[in-house]
């Protein structure tokens, strides 16, 4: 790869994760808002609550995007050349829908939540005017063409060096085969990503625009249960794809500190392109409550839930478990938040393998047990890796060192991140309805828990992000920079 | 019952996980060589995978034979009393809100603007059961009544800014009761 390109690279991904940082910190304080608000601490009026609530389900499901194709971008770059204008394309797109989501937030009242259901937008364009429902809609399209922009780049780069998109997946391996590894993991799972979230984002944007266009012309209409289908096919893809993206990092890390390589051998390849399928076909769990929905589809979606679970217990987890298994690691910062980041996407797993049980569903659905399982995988999983792989990004493109605060700060995140989750888990089982600005007398003991959790957590990620902006100052400062293999 | 088994089962497998890493992290400071722990992993993972599949093709086996979509989870199904909800920003309307312990009843559901959650709370302040309340649709929810005392409905789909305040109370009457 040329040097200059790297260098390019490496700033792009630098100003990617300074602004996850900053943006994770502010979300997790939008989070405490609420939690405070729900448990009486503080009293915010309900239409603010419901403000903050868009504003941190769309912040922190773009952030976690944000930072899973930094991760991305940097391990894929050793294997194919990849252009850092593409990078920085969908940074200033990811910038633009940002500031637009901002203002219709705040300067328009719009409070849908980023998993809005048709015809939602429009009515509320009836209450507070077109233009916030509008800007936030836009916002959301230009946030999904700069990522479709990454992604058929990324399409097309596969393509060009592995003969396509299924070669990529190792279809020659699994179907054709051919002997030895598949293609290096983190083009594997590229694949993956660039499979499920192009179709994800397609759809979601085909629900957007037909919001948008029921708002200009509410004689317009369409049907809401098809539009939910788009909605959620959309929420849940893009969702599940941030930890895929951001799984490779482990992959590469704990590979090489345990100098252990992690190969794609046939079960690995079998099991990504399960998780593919899977991936695209099971957002149906999130409508089991949605009678008019053909049953068989339904009960689909909770086998196919159960079966997607597989994948990361057998294969992705268990691997990482083996690799570490007396391999003599150094545990550092990166290695630390990898190993229990899968973990968390285990243990997250748990729950949200239960709440896609129908019968199950049925008296847990849109309780506080479903942001109880969602933010055991993003929270200790998706993020627990983003931070991860910022201590891991200064110290090899740096010099960046640990210090004993960032144990203290590690353990800090983890432990009153298992309380957080574990007080969202209770509310679920007490009924506690999620999304709701104002709660009952006999729910608000677990918002006040769940909040003086989020407070040591807060803490432990400004220690983190601090820690990442001193070592940043570090990057480019090595006295015989990394060499890398690669590429046309 | 559901939400406990939820809660017990969760907390016992996210336990088995928990042991699982700290047994390997325990380990990870001594060095083996990686062929030979690979050859017993792959082995082992052989069982663990069937194992795995087994709890879960047993446990989907057994929760699918009993959906809510259909109403012999209600018992006494033939005697069904059929009650319209229409859910709208921020309220709902049925056709009847009062009740007698063992009724059965259909409740069909539909909304008249965007979509709401008709999520039914038993007087300890449970739910019992819910379904989807949107416009152009109807679902239907069926539920048979076994105490006495002021059940509520709450919306459980987000609705917009007042959606906390969409709660309707039911009376459950005790049979022969007043």
């Amino acid at each position: 790869m040329d040097l200059k390109n790297r260098a390019s690279n490496n700033k792009g991904i630098a100003y990617a994760l300074m602004i996850t940082s900053v943006v994770l910190v502010l979300m997790m304080i939008a989070g405490l808002t609420m939690l405070l608000n729900q448990g009486k601490v503080i009293n915010i009026s309900p239409l603010l609550f419901y403000k903050i609530m868009t504003l941190h389900g769309t912040g922190m499901i773009g952030i976690a995007s944000l930072g899973g194709v930094a991760i991305l971008w940097y391990f894929l770059s050793k294997y194919i050349y990849l252009n850092s204008k593409i990078f920085f394309a969908n940074l200033t797109f990811s910038l633009i829908g940002v500031v637009m989501i901002l203002i219709a937030i705040f300067g328009f009242n719009f409070s849908d939540a980023w998993t809005f259901l048709y015809p939602l937008p429009s009515f509320s364009a009836k209450l507070n005017g077109k233009t916030g429902a509008l800007l936030f809609l836009f916002g959301l399209l230009i946030l999904g063409v700069g990522y479709l922009v990454v992604y058929f780049y990324l399409a097309a780069r596969l393509i060009k060096e592995y003969g396509g998109l299924g070669k990529a997946l190792g279809w020659d391996q699994i179907f054709r085969g051919k002997k030895g590894y598949g293609p290096p993991s983190a083009a594997v799972a590229s694949a993956m990503v660039v499979i499920a979230n192009s179709v994800g984002i397609l759809a979601g944007a085909t629900a957007i625009v037909e919001s948008i266009i029921n708002i200009i012309d509410p004689n317009i209409t369409f049907d809401p249960l098809a539009a939910k289908n788009l909605t959620y096919a959309f929420g849940h893809i893009f969702a599940n794809c941030t930890i895929y993206m951001a799984v490779i990092a482990v992959y590469e890390v704990l590979a090489e500190y345990t100098g252990r390589p992690w190969k794609s051998n046939k079960v690995f390849l079998i099991a990504w392109n399960f998780s593919t399928l899977f991936t695209l076909m099971i957002y149906t769990h999130h409508l089991l409550m949605d009678y008019a929905v053909p049953e068989w589809m339904l009960i689909l979606g909770q086998i196919f839930s159960y079966a997607n679970g597989l994948p990361v217990m057998v294969v992705t987890a268990y691997g990482a478990l083996m690799i570490v298994h007396k391999s003599n690691i150094k545990w550092d910062f990166a290695s630390s938040m990898f190993f229990l980041s899968m973990f968390g996407w285990v243990a997250g797993a748990v729950p949200a393998i239960i709440d896609a049980t129908i019968v199950v569903n049925h008296v847990m659905h849109n309780t506080k047990w479903v942001p109880g399982h969602f933010h055991t995988y993003m929270g200790m999983g998706v993020i627990a890796m983003i931070f991860g792989f910022m201590y891991y990004f200064n110290k090899t493109e740096g010099t960046q060192k640990q210090n004993e605060f960032d144990k203290y700060a590690i353990f800090t995140y983890f432990v009153f991140f298992v309380g957080l989750v574990g007080s969202f888990l209770y509310a679920g089982k007490i009924s506690v309805p999620r999304r709701w600005a104002v709660h009952f007398p006999e729910w608000t003991g677990t918002d006040q828990f769940g909040a003086l959790c989020a407070v040591f957590i807060i803490i432990a990620a400004i220690i983190f992000t601090v820690r990442f902006f001193k070592g940043l100052s570090t990057v480019g400062k090595q006295s015989t920079p990394k060499s890398y293999k690669s590429a046309s | 019952m559901y939400q406990t088994i939820a809660w017990y089962a969760t907390l016992f497998f996210v336990f088995l996980i928990s042991l699982a890493f700290s047994f390997v992290f325990g380990e990870s400071k001594r060095l083996k060589d990686y062929a030979p722990i690979q050859e017993k992993g792959y082995k082992i993972r052989k069982y663990y995978f069937l194992c795995l599949v087994a709890i879960l093709g047993l446990s989907a086996a057994i929760s699918l034979t009993k959906l809510p979509y259909h109403s012999q989870t209600a018992e006494a199904a033939s005697n069904l009393k059929i009650v319209n909800v229409t859910g709208q920003q921020f309220s709902w309307n049925l056709s009847q809100d009062t009740f007698t312990v063992g009724d059965s009843v259909e409740f069909r559901v539909t909304s008249k603007d965007v979509t709401h959650g008709f999520g039914i709370y038993d007087p300890n302040m449970k739910i019992i059961g819910q379904v989807q309340a949107m416009p152009e649709y109807t679902n239907t929810e069926y539920v048979t009544f076994k105490k006495a005392g002021t059940y509520k409905i709450l919306c459980l789909e987000y609705c917009s800014t007042g959606h906390h305040l969409m709660v309707k109370d039911i009376i459950v009457k005790p049979k022969g009761g007043k």
